[in-house]
C-alpha cells in the first residue's frame, strides 16, 4: 500500500487531476475530466449536479470500487491507483462505509446479520462480531429490530440498518449515494439526522451524492458537478 | 466455518428450487450407484471364477446338450483330475417371482470340484443317498422358511425338462461356505441329483455343461485344446474355456452390460449437470446485486466465488446423500421385484460397497462443482459498478 503522510493528517480525500473515460464499443464517453477535489477530515460534503454529471462515478472512485483512467485518488493517505483488486478489497473493508440509495441489504439475513457481514472479514470472534453489530444497531436505534429481516422493516429502518452496516467497521470515510432518494420526507430527515450525528459525534468524513437541496443543506459544503468538472 | 450460515441461508432462500435441484442430483446419483452396483456384481461373478476349473459346453450354444458319453472321454484326457455335470435346470417354485437358481449336478464329484459348497457330513451322506434330495443355500431358508426334511416342487421352463408334472424335492442339506477362503460364493442356489433329471426325462437329458478340475491352471490352455480337439470332427463339437471366461461369455450374451449401464449413467449425469448448471446460473443471476454489495463491503472476488462454489458443492453433497439412500433402498428392494428380482438374485452379495458410496459422493460433488463453476466464475469476474448499475 502507498501512503502519503503529508496529506493523511489533514486531508481525508484527495482527488488529483482525475479523468474517467468509459469505452462503449468504439465510442469513448468522458465522465470526469481532470477533476480535482480535496476533502478535509471530518468534512460533510454534498455532491450535487444533474444526472450524468459524474457524481456517482466520482463517489465510486473515492470508495475504491472503480478506477480512474488517469490521475490519482488518495483516501485516508492511501493512493488507490497501484492497489491490486485484492488489496483494494481489503482496503475498502477497513476504510470505507458505503450507503446505497436502495439500502441493498441481503434479504436472507436479518438486521443483525446484515450489520455483521463486513465484520466477517475481520479477525474477530463470533461473540465480538455480534457485540459490535449490536452496538451499531443501538446507535441507529434499531436494537429491538435485530432479528427482523429486511422485508419486515420499513424503508427508513432498512436504510438505518444499512448505515449501521456501513459504520460497523469504524471506517475513515462514509460515502452515500442518494441515501434519501427512496425515502419519504420524515424518514429522510431521520437518516440525515443520523448522518449528521456520525459526522459530529463520531468525526466521520461523509461524502454524499444527492439531488435533494434539503439533504444537501445538512452538509458543511456543497460542490456541484457538471459534465465531469466541478463548477464551484 | 464463519461463512457457513451465509451459504446455508442462501440455499434456504428458494427452498422449492433447492429441493428440486437436490432431487435432480439425487436421481442422478441413485441411477449411477444402482447401475454401478449391478455392474460390480456382474464383474464380481467373473473374478471369483476358479482358474483350476474348465467348463465344456456345446460349441454352438448352451441351448444344446452334449452326449453323456463325453464325460468319460473327457475324464480320460491327461491333466483332467475330475469332472462333474452341471445343468441349469430353470425350475420355478410356485410363481415366476419366486424364482431362484437351481442346478442338476453329480453330487459327489460336484462337492469335490466345488469345495466352497460345504455340508455337515450327515447332511452330505443323506444327500448322496437320496436321489430326490437337494441341498440349498441359507438364503433360500431365509426366503422360504425351508428346513431339513421339507418337501417342495419345481417345474422347469426348459422344454426338454418339462415332463408333464413338477419335480419333487426334499431338503437333505443346507450348505454353507468359508467367506474368507471363498468370497462371493452364492448362498442362494439349490443343487439336486442329475440322475433324477436324467431318469425323469426318460434318459433324454444330456450334459448342459461339464466342469473339469485340472491339475495345474498353467495347463488350462493346452487341456482346453485337447478336449475340443477330441470332438472337433464329431456331430457335437465342444467349446472348453476357463470358468472365468465361461462366465464372461455367459454375461456377454446379454450384450456389453457394463458399457450399456455406464452409458445410461453418463447420459443421465450429463442431463442433470445441464439442469443443475442452469439452476445455479439463474440463482446467481438473481443475486447480482448482492454480489456487488459483498464486493463493495470488501469481500474479495475469490471469496465470493468460493461461497457460490460452496453452495453448489453443498447441493451436490445433499443430492449425493439422498441419491445413495435411494440406491441403497432400491438395491435391497430389487430381489423382491417380479422378473427383475429373478435376474438380480443371480448375483451374490448385491449391496452398496464403500467404493460405490465414494464413487457416488465423488460424482455428486463433481456435478455440484461443474454446475457451480461457470456461475461462480461470472461472480468472480463481475465488476461492482456494472452489477450495481443493473439494480
Amino acid at each position: 500500500m502507498t501512503t502519503t503522510p503529508a496529506t493523511a493528517t489533514t486531508t481525508a480525500v484527495s482527488v488529483q487531476n482525475v479523468r474517467k473515460v468509459y469505452q462503449r464499443d468504439s465510442l469513448q464517453i468522458k465522465v470526469l475530466d481532470g477533476l480535482n477535489l480535496e476533502v478535509p477530515q471530518g468534512e460533510f460534503l454534498a455532491l450535487m449536479g444533474p444526472s450524468g454529471s459524474g457524481k456517482t462515478t466520482l463517489l465510486n472512485l473515492i470508495a475504491g470500487i472503480d478506477r480512474a483512467t488517469s490521475g490519482r485518488v488518495l483516501v485516508a493517505g492511501t493512493d488507490l491507483g497501484p492497489l491490486s483488486e485484492g488489496e483494494l478489497a481489503r482496503w475498502r473493508t477497513r476504510n470505507v462505509g458505503f450507503i446505497f440509495q436502495f439500502y441493498n441489504l441481503i434479504p436472507v439475513l436479518n438486521a443483525l446479520e446484515n450489520v455483521e457481514l463486513p465484520l466477517l472479514l475481520a479477525p474477530l470472534s463470533r461473540r465480538e462480531r455480534r457485540e459490535r453489530a449490536m452496538t451499531a444497531l443501538k446507535i441507529v436505534g434499531l436494537s429491538d429490530r435485530a432479528k427482523h429481516y429486511p422485508r419486515q422493516l420499513s424503508g427508513g429502518q432498512e436504510q438505518r440498518v444499512a448505515i449501521a452496516r456501513a459504520v460497523v467497521t469504524d471506517p475513515t470515510v462514509l460515502v452515500a449515494d442518494e441515501p434519501t432518494g427512496d425515502l419519504d420526507a420524515q424518514s429522510a430527515e431521520e437518516i440525515l439526522d443520523l448522518m449528521q450525528t456520525f459526522n459530529k459525534d463520531f468525526h466521520k468524513t461523509i461524502i454524499m451524492v444527492t439531488h435533494d437541496p434539503r439533504a444537501a443543506a445538512r452538509a458543511h459544503t456543497q460542490r456541484h458537478l457538471d459534465k465531469g468538472v466541478l463548477t464551484n | 466455518m464463519k461463512y457457513a450460515p451465509l451459504v446455508l441461508k442462501h440455499l434456504r432462500r428458494n427452498w422449492i428450487r433447492t429441493l428440486s435441484t437436490v432431487l435432480a442430483m439425487a436421481v442422478c446419483i441413485f441411477l449411477i450407484c444402482t447401475l454401478q452396483t449391478v455392474v460390480d456384481a456382474v464383474n464380481w461373478g467373473l473374478h471369483t471364477g476358479n482358474a483350476s476349473r474348465l467348463v465344456t459346453r456345446h460349441y454352438v450354444s448352451l441351448v444344446y446338450n452334449l452326449p453323456n458319453s463325453y464325460k468319460a472321454k473327457i475324464a480320460a484326457i491327461p491333466g483332467v483330475q475330475n469332472t462333474a455335470i452341471l445343468n441349469w435346470f430353470g425350475g420355478v417354485y410356485r410363481d415366476p417371482k419366486d424364482f431362484f437358481t437351481n442346478f442338476a449336478v453329480e453330487p459327489e464329484p460336484f462337492l469335490q470340484i466345488y469345495p466352497a459348497i460345504m455340508l455337515p457330513e450327515d447332511q452330505k451322506q443323506a444327500w448322496l443317498h437320496d436321489v430326490r434330495g437337494c441341498i440349498i443355500g441359507p438364503r433360500l431358508t431365509e426366503r422360504f422358511g425351508w428346513k431339513l426334511g421339507d418337501h417342495f416342487q419345481l417345474e422347469s421352463f426348459i422344454p426338454p425338462y418339462r415332463v408333464g408334472k413338477p419335480f419333487d424335492f426334499v431338503v437333505d442339506g443346507i450348505y454353507h461356505t468359508d467367506p474368507i477362503k471363498y468370497p462371493g460364493t452364492d448362498l442362494g442356489t439349490m443343487y439336486f441329483h442329475y440322475k433324477y433329471l436324467y431318469e425323469a426325462t426318460g434318459q433324454r437329458a444330456g450334459i448342459g455343461t461339464l466342469t473339469e478340475l485340472i491339475d495345474d491352471p498353467k495347463n488350462a490352455g493346452s487341456i482346453s485344446k485337447a478336449i475340443d480337439a477330441e470332438f472337433e470332427n464329431s456331430d457335437t463339437p465342444t467349446k472348453t474355456e476357463t470358468e472365468q471366461a465361461f462366465r464372461a461369455g455367459f454375461i456377454a450374451m446379454a450384450g456389453n452390460l457394463a458399457l450399456l449401464l455406464n452409458a445410461i449413467g453418463l447420459a443421465v449425469a450429463f442431463t442433470i449437470l445441464l439442469v443443475t448448471a442452469n439452476t445455479m446460473s439463474i440463482a446467481v443471476r438473481e443475486r447480482q446485486q448482492e454480489i456487488g454489495v459483498l464486493k463493495t463491503l470488501g469481500f474479495p472476488s475469490g471469496l465470493v466465488m468460493a461461497l457460490i462454489l460452496a453452495e453448489a458443492l453443498l447441493l451436490g453433497l445433499l443430492g449425493g446423500a439422498v441419491g445413495l439412500a435411494l440406491a441403497d433402498g432400491m438395491i435391497h428392494a430389487l430381489p423382491g421385484i417380479p422378473f427383475v428380482g429373478d435376474v438380480v438374485r443371480q448375483f451374490p452379495g448385491l449391496g452398496l460397497s464403500p467404493r460405490i458410496v465414494s464413487y457416488g459422493l465423488g460424482a455428486a460433488l463433481l456435478l455440484g462443482l461443474l454446475a457451480g463453476f461457470v456461475p461462480a466464475l461470472l461472480a468472480y469476474r463481475a465488476r461492482i459498478t456494472e452489477v450495481l448499475r443493473q439494480v
